[in-house]
């Protein structure tokens, strides 16, 4: 095989990875009706979960395999990918970010389609710096944390940060978007922009979904990536060079890569084409002393060398490659941050004192620690969620939990017949239940209480029903009592006044949802009397 | 038409106007078509109740349905050739068929077939549900029918809410599921059971279904608000599936031991009627229903069954 193939090779793995991993994002909901096999659901009663294998990409990631080894005491399912990775690492080096890494390839072809940076200064930018020692530092940082109990990776793990961008910013921002037109175009006086727009609905529904999907704060995780994207201007692949600590990790194992770099210093014309083509500034340049640990194998000095002073091969003789550049301080930065943070993160007493009253987790979720230590923060209960409750964190759950997910009642409710979540959650941080045993044992999330100051019965104003309409526990958690109030102006009024009946109460927030009084809800749902906690409990 | 020779301008333009003149003129002789006064084609008819029972052991749902339809004179009464039909059932809850929250499968694929038979061009199955629309297509069973009889499931969304004049008593201006304003003919399709305010939800609430925007607050003036709908969406005829009802702990229910099963069907062209019938089953008296009450008062309808044509089917 020449070179000359095995990069456009390169070039259409990388568009069938990056390919997949936008299919698996769009998969990450209930299919829409036009494609739902009904009769699964109706005939066994079997749960209803996804078709496609969406958490595919995490398990091929060894950073959230290592971390919720080293922090949840625990395998993930399907970890062998990740384990894969490293000893596909082991023989030829980073390929996973060469190759695989569909965040990578948004950077790679960022970065190539329209450079930022003309000649020399490319070249400039491309010499390799001491700045790259950062994701070592952020690498060591995340390990000892993990270590300790405080499993911050996902804020940084290249697959949970595109996820978590794409899905709870960049897709419903664009959904969000085509709706409103076409909702336009549908009340429009004009019969034929009203079939226009149901025709672009049916096309473009099954990707973006018939409701808006809407995120809080998912604007800050949008915006962190837009910036993520622009610094690819200053350099490029930024992320991958500087910032990544899944690229760190690779570097590390790629020390003993028999896949080398070979360099004819003879031959060089000093053009510096290498340098400038170099996605990861590893001193490709005859005259430089290759770095394994930065190359990402994209073959392009090889490539592009018009001497032929450049060539990959494979060693046959056992030799390690250069060490890669960690630095002393970036690894005893990484240890002493590793060691402190986890500790400053308890500091609010979220985890250990008080529980936010409305940091109610997914049905499911292990108790708090055990939580914190696997949730990868990658958004993709959030994704899943039909009802669009589960919503990320800002700081109910403390520092030590950003971006964990968590309902917000007056955005979803969770729907009594569903565990979709748990079944998707790549680390298993919420249970794979099913949902005969969220109903029988039961797992409560949560509980009810009645606002009696604006609830409308209570408060004298008008008969009202709904919260113990729509609860759906048998029997119900709300229940009525027939009274005579004294409404405006003195009038005798009978309504049913709400009473929550905590024993049965799930805490699935239904009733928060769809309760008249907007704004605060009349009922409201908090996170005492979670099954899932020993101590946040309120009856005997 | 001669398509090798280039068109001039003059003769576009002019080509261009005869057309347009042609299309004002049909435009204008189908106008007088649509502002007929409506009293010319109604001719005071008498209404009919007919309950269809099932006594045997292991009867067929579908040919209960059937019968009862056979003995109203038959579908082809309700529905025409090329008729867009749209089904309202009553699939709110992501519920199992045999919590008795929904309308039975069995129930709505034979109304479907019946329609098809009739040579309706599309029938299509509306509700906007209350639990997530994809869950309770999936669970109810309504997705599964849909599959086999070929018809269309409706996707509620907020493209298709628009708002409209009601005029009713107490609701105005309201936002409405429009292919149910758009069909050819609507049936009415509600299952039988209970309600904590309503004491009831049979066909005439059934349309709180076909409602969006704050449809909550409906609940504040139940029965106005039902009587307020069924003035406004009124259905070529209404079918409610009373095969088990749900006694208690309704709307939502979630336990089979308050379902019972009565094996019933009971279709009408009056909503009143037909809701005073299933009232009936529930061991309640129509009168002593709010909304069956009012919207008698208000002329939707009766529930003093010697006006009516009754009929019986049993199997």
């Amino acid at each position: 095989m020449k070179i000359r193939h095995l990069v456009w090779l390169r070039r259409i793995i990388q568009t069938f990875f990056l390919c997949l991993f936008l299919f698996f994002l769009v998969e990450s909901r209930l299919s829409q009706d036009i494609y739902v096999d009904y009769s699964i659901a109706f005939s066994t009663e079997d749960d209803i979960r996804l078709d496609q294998p969406v958490t595919f990409f995490f398990q091929l990631d060894p950073l959230i395999g290592l971390t919720s080894l080293l922090s949840g005491h625990r395998l993930i399912p399907g970890f062998l990918w990740g384990f894969g990775v490293l000893l596909i690492t082991l023989f030829l080096g980073r390929v996973f970010c060469g190759f695989i890494c569909p965040f990578g390839t948004i950077h790679h072809a960022i970065g190539s389609i329209r450079p930022a940076l003309k000649g020399d200064r490319m070249i400039r930018a491309n010499q390799k710096t001491p700045g790259q020692r950062i994701k070592y530092f952020l690498l060591v940082f995340l390990l000892i944390g993990a270590i300790i109990g405080l499993n911050l990776s996902g804020l940084m793990d290249p697959i949970a940060l595109f996820f978590r961008s794409m899905a709870l910013s960049i897709f419903p921002g664009l959904g969000a978007g085509l709706r409103s037109v076409f909702d336009a175009m549908a009340n429009s006086d004009f019969k034929v922009l009203k079939l226009i727009s149901y025709g672009a609905e049916v096309l473009f529904s099954p990707v973006f979904g018939y409701n808006v999907q809407a995120y809080q704060t998912a604007w800050f995780i949008g915006l962190l990536f837009l910036i993520i994207l622009f610094l690819n201007r200053i350099r490029p692949r930024f992320w991958c060079r500087i910032l990544c600590p899944l690229g760190a990790l690779l570097g590390i194992f790629s020390r003993v890569s028999p896949l080398k770099l070979e360099k004819y210093p003879d031959r060089c014309t000093n053009c510096n084409l290498c340098t400038k083509h170099c996605q990861g500034a590893a001193s490709p340049h005859p005259d430089q002393i290759w770095e394994a640990a930065e190359c990402l194998t994209c073959f392009n000095c090889h490539n592009i060398c018009p001497e032929e002073a450049l060539a990959f091969f494979f060693s046959r003789k056992p030799k390690l490659n250069r060490k890669p550049d960690i630095g002393r301080r970036a690894l005893l930065g990484g240890i002493l941050a590793g060691l402190s943070i986890p500790l400053l993160g308890r500091l609010d007493g979220r985890m250990d004192k008080v529980a936010d009253p409305r940091l109610i987790r997914p049905p499911g979720s292990l108790p708090e620690k055990g939580f914190l230590e696997l949730c990868q923060r990658c958004g993709l209960c959030m994704k899943v969620c039909p009802s669009n409750a589960l919503n990320p964190t800002l700081g109910e759950a403390g520092m030590a939990g950003f971006w964990t997910p968590r309902l917000i009642m007056t955005q979803g409710y969770c729907e009594y017949t569903c565990s979709l979540c748990g079944s998707v959650c790549p680390t298993g941080a919420i249970a794979n239940i099913t949902t005969k045993e969220k109903i029988e044992r039961p797992i409560k999330i949560g509980s009810a209480y009645v606002d009696r100051g604006r609830c409308l019965p209570w408060s004298g104003n008008v008969p009202c029903i709904v919260c113990e309409e729509l609860c759906p526990t048998s029997p119900k958690a709300i229940y009525l009592k027939k009274e005579t109030v004294s409404g405006p102006g003195g009038k005798k009024l009978a309504v049913q006044l709400p009473f929550v009946d905590l024993k049965q109460c799930v805490g699935c927030g239904i009733c928060e949802n769809k309760c008249p009084v907007k704004g605060l809800p009349a009922i409201r749902t908090i996170c005492a009397g979670e099954s899932r906690s020993l101590k946040n409990q309120i009856l005997l | 038409m001669n398509f090798d020779r280039p068109l001039t301008r003059r003769e576009s333009i002019r080509k261009l106007f005869r057309w347009s003149g042609y299309v004002t003129l049909a435009g204008a002789t189908q106008w007088p078509l649509f502002t007929l006064p409506d009293a010319w084609a109604t001719e005071a008819k008498k209404g009919f109740i007919i309950e269809g029972r099932g006594q045997t052991d292991g009867f067929s749902v579908k040919d209960l349905t059937r019968k009862v339809f056979e003995a109203a004179g038959g579908i082809k009464r309700f529905v025409s050739r090329g008729d867009v039909v749209v089904i309202k059932p009553n699939i709110s809850w992501a519920r199992h068929p045999r919590f008795a929250a929904t309308t039975h499968p069995e129930v709505l694929s034979a109304v479907i077939e019946l329609c098809q038979e009739a040579g309706a061009k599309r029938v299509r199955i509306a509700d906007n549900t209350i639990h997530d629309a994809r869950r309770c297509f999936a669970i109810t069973g309504a997705g599964k029918v849909a599959k086999e009889t070929g018809a269309d499931l409706i996707y509620p969304r907020s493209s298709l809410m628009r708002n409209m004049k009601l005029r009713g008593n107490r609701l105005d201006v309201w936002p409405v599921f429009i292919p149910l304003v758009e069909a050819d003919k609507v049936i009415n399709l509600p299952v039988a059971k209970h309600h904590s305010l309503s004491t009831l939800t049979l066909g005439m609430k059934n349309w709180i279904g076909a409602v969006d925007g704050s449809r909550w607050s409906l609940h504040q003036d139940i029965n106005q608000s039902i009587v307020d709908l069924a003035q406004f969406f009124q259905p070529a005829v209404t079918l409610i599936d009373a095969i088990r009802i749900m006694t208690k702990n309704g709307p939502s229910g979630g336990s089979t031991d308050y379902v019972a099963i009565k094996n019933t069907l009971i279709l009408s062209d009056d909503p009143v009627a037909a809701d005073a019938r299933a009232s009936m089953l529930f061991g309640l008296k129509p009168e002593r229903i709010g909304f069956i009450h009012l919207a008698q008062k208000g002329g939707l309808g009766t529930y003093d069954f010697s006006k009516l044509e009754n009929k019986r089917v049993v199997m």
